[in-house]
């Protein structure tokens, strides 16, 4: 196995070559990821450290605080009382994904293939609106899906739906806004994978297939795989984290593990139990991603690397 | 090459003309159109928030009914104390945050994606955490370390005191792994080809960086520094902990949802989209005179 | 505020002219509070107060000495007097007040949004000894009140140097059971938790709690319920007294609150967000704040709303100024705290905020405004004016104070637990 800085080829094969250009190449990773790995060391994994210390404590907030005891019970008392909400909260994401990644997909495939000049500007168009805090979104769409609402108003008095309809405050409401709100973690990902596609290929795929599908189905979509990868990522992992949707748009009924984390962190102040849910959710997720790269096979399984990297 | 394919296929074309005009269809009526729909549902809350910029309501709360237009909210735009420093601090801190995350960002994406050396595990781990962790957690333990670390080295507390600083460092941090994922997808599929050309035509690597590999990634570069930038702005858990006594406007916007929003919110974001359609509209000027 | 309410903000004029009032009035009863202080209590309370506190706090030590040239104010958002100036720029006339008189800047800040999400922001601060940068806060009783007391990481007050707190406080801000002789904190504001109805809504009067869970009432999915205050509220409705109460008790509430949730009444636990439903019509009755459904009543026009006094009682929670421990300027701090104990200026707070005052003086001040804007035409604002000061919910009277409660005061780490495992999962479902 080749070590250092190995440029990897178009088959992901490390390369042979001189060397002197080996020694120098090998060091070339190392210095641009320095500065933003010193940054994360700083300022995110020693966080993370911080917590999984604090997972392991036990205590209370007014009986003198807390002590590192190696309090494993803290997990194994998390998983038990919470298991129906971490796998809430997998399902409601999975299907936020899906439906943004159907949704983003024809969206972005058009950007990127005929956008032509206009590109930037629609993809800057996609997240304006994301300019505007997140706060008032969720307000607005308070007003938009309220049960007299723009919407839910005229269907009501034409008689199409029964009075005591509701959006808000239904598993609807809380996957809508939670869907809506990562579109723009799914769209970008994917127009990036889907821009550099070469349209050449696209137009010999044409040629090669009988069917548009068909040219799709064998040449686009593959190539446009680490953007998938990449789109689900940045979509499922921090929306099964999510608790504001399900804490403004929701009701009884759709906790998530993120407001069960808010709540034993602010309202029961303890963090110890937070800090293990946080742990096991993250640990989980990794889990879920790494068997999504394998079901893939994205060339590059870096997340199963990272899996076996660190077990 | 290419004539040579296209002819048969334009052949093709009139032969099949009922097969070829759905395909023109799904190209040129379709997916347009289906984009502008999406783009629709994105800014319609945005529509919503304009409007109610304008409703005349009596009180100084917002509520949801409209009660017609008025222009006073508009002149009374600063009128709110705290509102006006939180907009300027978020629009201070994301802009920098932005920058910084995607240069540091971009360069761990193409690290990550382009070469295979030791310890690319652990990173690619501590980016999928970075992810993965809820905002909560991160935000309190931030906050912990910052002040253990204000009172065991006093220097530190001057250097970076819970506030502004804190703010700033705290979103760059959590924006480079999105930006790194960003890149490294983009990273993956490239044609080492061309690289491997530039390696032989440019003697300096600095060199051939700038001129093949930067504007082969740049769609990459532009998504992530959307993706900081918005991720910065919209921040609010994490902020409201490392923040000490500073507000942003998602902080001051969510206290106020206690008792209601004042109208000044909508026309403040009003604002803040309308810059946002500018520089849009400023791009596509400046690309088209580029071609 | 517009011309709609016809509210003269704009008129710079007639502020002022009632700010002078004030002014002159203000110098007269500021002399008055000293002399009753030297006079009597100041000098008994002195007396008895000589020995130092918990933690080696000296309250007179910390209190002592000149106060410093800021003071960092803390509160939660839209709860001070605010007004316009000639150029329409908005500033806070009492704060303007207190610096043009004692010399002293004020950084007034809106800066929290909720007592959990506070107090977790400044645990760990408080926990290193580190200043937190705030010198007043103001915090609910409840919870994290306790926690912050029992902690000591709250100053205790020097009882000689609130001498208008102790000569306008109303009987309920004295010596209240979360803060026995007031040894931590003055209360800023306080209200009751009722419920508020949207009358285009319900079908027939809700002023039970038990309404609250009957869909013929309250229709299916249309009632909101406020997660901090259930418990308390609940076991009040109950006829217990939650001061008294154990896991017995919270079991029977709890039982209530599931059953409503059974029923199929529950729209949403809230926060606090739930004031957007009700006035959006998305909420036929929920647990409510006084001052809010008030407000939005009042001055905001929505006639359809209104806020029911339960008829088995309401929970009475007071939002009190607190002087985290390792402040920069508690003399400051608690010059500042007691001037809003001088019934001029509470006026000014609470007939913006339009929550209970904890200086009952404020009530006969706000009608002889009324009476003066009356006088100069301001014929709306005048009667908004009436309103709120013949508003028995503001200015309650001895009975129906008799029917309201304090929540539970949660001292040890054990109660905290249990009281949480079995109420939360009743939101949490």
């Amino acid at each position: 196995m080749a070590e250092g800085g190995t440029v990897l080829g178009t088959s992901g094969e490390p390369r042979s070559d001189e060397r002197g250009l080996q020694t120098r190449r090998r060091l070339v990773p190392y210095y641009l990821l320095s500065p933003a790995g010193a940054w994360l060391l700083l300022f995110l994994f020693l966080p993370m450290l911080l917590l999984a210390y604090t997972s392991l404590q036990s205590g209370g907030i007014l009986s003198g605080g807390f002590h590192f005891t190696w309090e494993f019970s803290n997990y194994v008392d998390g998983l038990q009382q919470y298991q129906k909400f971490f796998i809430r909260s997998v399902e409601y994401s999975l299907i936020v994904t899906f439906v943004a990644l159907l949704l983003a997909y024809p969206m972005t495939y058009w950007i990127a293939f005929y956008g032509g000049r206009w590109k930037s500007s629609l993809l800057l168009l996609i997240l304006i609106p994301f300019f505007v805090s997140f706060v008032i979104r969720t307000i607005q769409w308070k007003f938009i899906l309220g049960d007299n609402g723009f919407i839910l108003g005229p269907l009501k008095s034409l008689g199409l739906l029964p009075d005591s309809y509701h959006v808000l405050a239904t598993p609807l409401a809380v996957v809508a806004g939670i869907t809506y709100n990562f579109i723009p973690f799914t769209a970008l990902p994917l127009y990036v994978a889907l821009e550099r596609i070469d349209k050449r290929l696209v137009e010999a795929a044409k040629d090669l297939y009988s069917s548009r599908w068909e040219a799709f189905r064998h040449v686009v979509w593959p190539l446009s795989l680490p953007g998938v990868f990449a789109a689900f990522l940045l979509t499922f992992v921090p929306a099964t984290g999510d608790y504001v949707n399900a804490a403004v748009l929701g009701g009884p009924g759709t906790t998530m593990i993120g407001n069960i984390i808010q709540d034993k962190f602010l309202t029961q102040n303890d963090y110890p139990q937070a800090a293990a849910l946080s742990v096991i959710l993250m640990l989980g997720m990794l889990v879920l991603a790494s068997l999504y790269a394998r079901i893939l096979g994205t060339e590059d399984s870096t997340i199963a690397a990272a899996a076996g990297g660190a077990a | 090459m290419s004539a040579v394919a296209t002819e048969p296929r334009e052949v093709a074309a009139q032969e099949f003309a009922p097969i070829n005009a759905p395909r023109k269809r799904l190209t040129r009526f379709l997916l347009p159109t289906y984009t502008w729909l999406m783009i629709l549902y994105l800014t319609s809350p945005v529509f919503v928030m304009i409007l109610y910029g304008f409703n005349a309501i009596p009180g100084d709360r917002q509520t949801p009914k409209f009660w017609g237009f008025t222009l006073q909210w508009y002149r009374d735009l600063f009128g709110v104390a705290g509102l006006t420093s939180a907009l300027k601090n978020s629009l201070i801190v994301a802009p920098v945050s932005a920058v910084v995350a995607t240069i540091l960002g971009t360069f761990l994406g193409l690290a990550l994606g382009r070469y295979w050396f030791r310890g690319r595990a652990p990173v690619n781990f501590l980016i999928f955490l970075a992810i993965a962790v809820p905002e909560i957690v991160l935000g309190s333990s931030l906050l912990s370390m910052f002040v253990l670390a204000n009172s065991r080295v006093s220097f530190l507390g001057s250097v970076l005191p819970l506030g502004i600083r804190t703010i700033l460092v705290s979103h760059i941090g959590f924006s480079i792994p999105f930006v790194a994922v960003t890149v490294r997808a983009r990273v993956q599929g490239l044609d080492r080809s061309l690289e491997d050309a530039a390696q032989d035509l440019f003697a300096n690597p600095v060199t051939a960086f700038y001129k093949v590999t930067l504007p082969l990634i740049a769609p990459a570069i532009l998504a992530g520094f959307l993706l900081a930038f918005v991720l910065s702005l919209d921040d609010f858990v994490i902020t409201n902990f490392v923040s000490g006594q500073t507000q942003t406007f998602p902080i001051w916007v969510f206290g106020a949802t206690r008792i209601g929003l004042p109208p000044q919110v909508n026309v403040m974001g009003t604002l803040l989209f309308g810059a946002g359609l500018l520089a849009a509209v400023a791009n596509v000027v400046v690309q088209r005179r580029r071609s | 505020m517009n011309e709609g309410t016809d509210r003269p903000h704009r008129d710079e004029a007639l502020m002022d002219a009632m700010m002078r009032a004030r002014l002159t009035r203000r110098g007269l009863l500021k002399g008055a509070g000293r002399g009753a202080a030297a006079l009597g209590l100041g000098a008994f309370l002195a007396a008895c107060a000589k020995e130092t506190s918990e933690a080696g706090f000296d309250p007179k030590q910390i209190f002592g000495g000149q106060p410093g040239d800021k003071i960092n104010f803390a509160n939660w958002p839209l709860y001070i007097d605010y007004t316009k100036d000639k150029e329409g720029n908005r500033y806070i006339p009492s704060l303007r007040e207190f610096t043009k008189q004692t010399g002293i800047d004020v950084n007034f800040q809106e800066a929290i949004q909720s007592n959990p999400e506070f107090f977790g922001k400044l645990q760990p601060q408080l926990q290193a000894g580190q200043d937190t940068g705030w010198d007043i806060i103001v915090i609910t009783n409840g919870q994290y009140f306790t926690a912050l007391v029992e902690n000591e990481w709250v100053y205790p007050l020097d009882p000689t140097k609130h001498p208008n707190f102790d000569q306008y406080a109303a009987r309920w801000a004295k010596d209240p059971p979360y803060d026995p002789n007031n040894k931590h904190s003055m209360a800023w504001q306080s209200g009751f938790t009722g419920i508020g109805v949207n009358n285009d809504l319900v079908k027939g009067p809700v002023t039970k709690m038990d309404d609250l869970a009957n869909p013929d009432k309250v229709g299916k999915g249309l009632v909101g319920m406020l997660k901090e205050d259930m418990p308390d509220w609940v076991m009040i409705n109950l006829g217990i007294d939650p001061k008294t109460s154990g896991p017995t008790e919270w079991k029977e509430a709890a039982a209530w609150m599931l059953k409503q949730r059974d029923s199929g009444v529950i729209r949403q636990y809230y926060d606090q967000g739930y004031i957007d439903d009700l006035t959006a019509g998305n909420l036929s009755a929920t647990m409510a704040w006084s001052g809010d459904v008030l407000y939005y009543k009042t001055w905001a026009g929505y006639d359809n709303l209104d806020w029911n006094f339960p008829e088995d009682g309401a929970l009475h929670w007071v939002d009190n100024m607190l002087v985290p421990a390792e402040a920069a300027n508690p003399a400051g701090a608690i010059e500042l705290m007691d001037f809003y104990y001088q019934p001029e200026v509470a006026t000014a707070v609470t007939e913006w905020v339009l929550y209970l005052s904890p200086v009952p003086a404020t009530k006969q001040l706000i009608l002889r405004d009324a009476k003066k804007a009356e006088e100069q035409n301001y014929k709306g604002y005048a009667n908004k004016l009436f309103a709120t000061a013949e508003n028995p919910f503001m200015y309650p009277d001895d009975a129906l104070l008799g029917r309201t409660s304090y929540s539970r005061d949660l001292k040890t780490d054990d109660e905290r637990a249990e009281w949480n495992s079995i109420f939360l999962p009743i939101s949490q479902g």
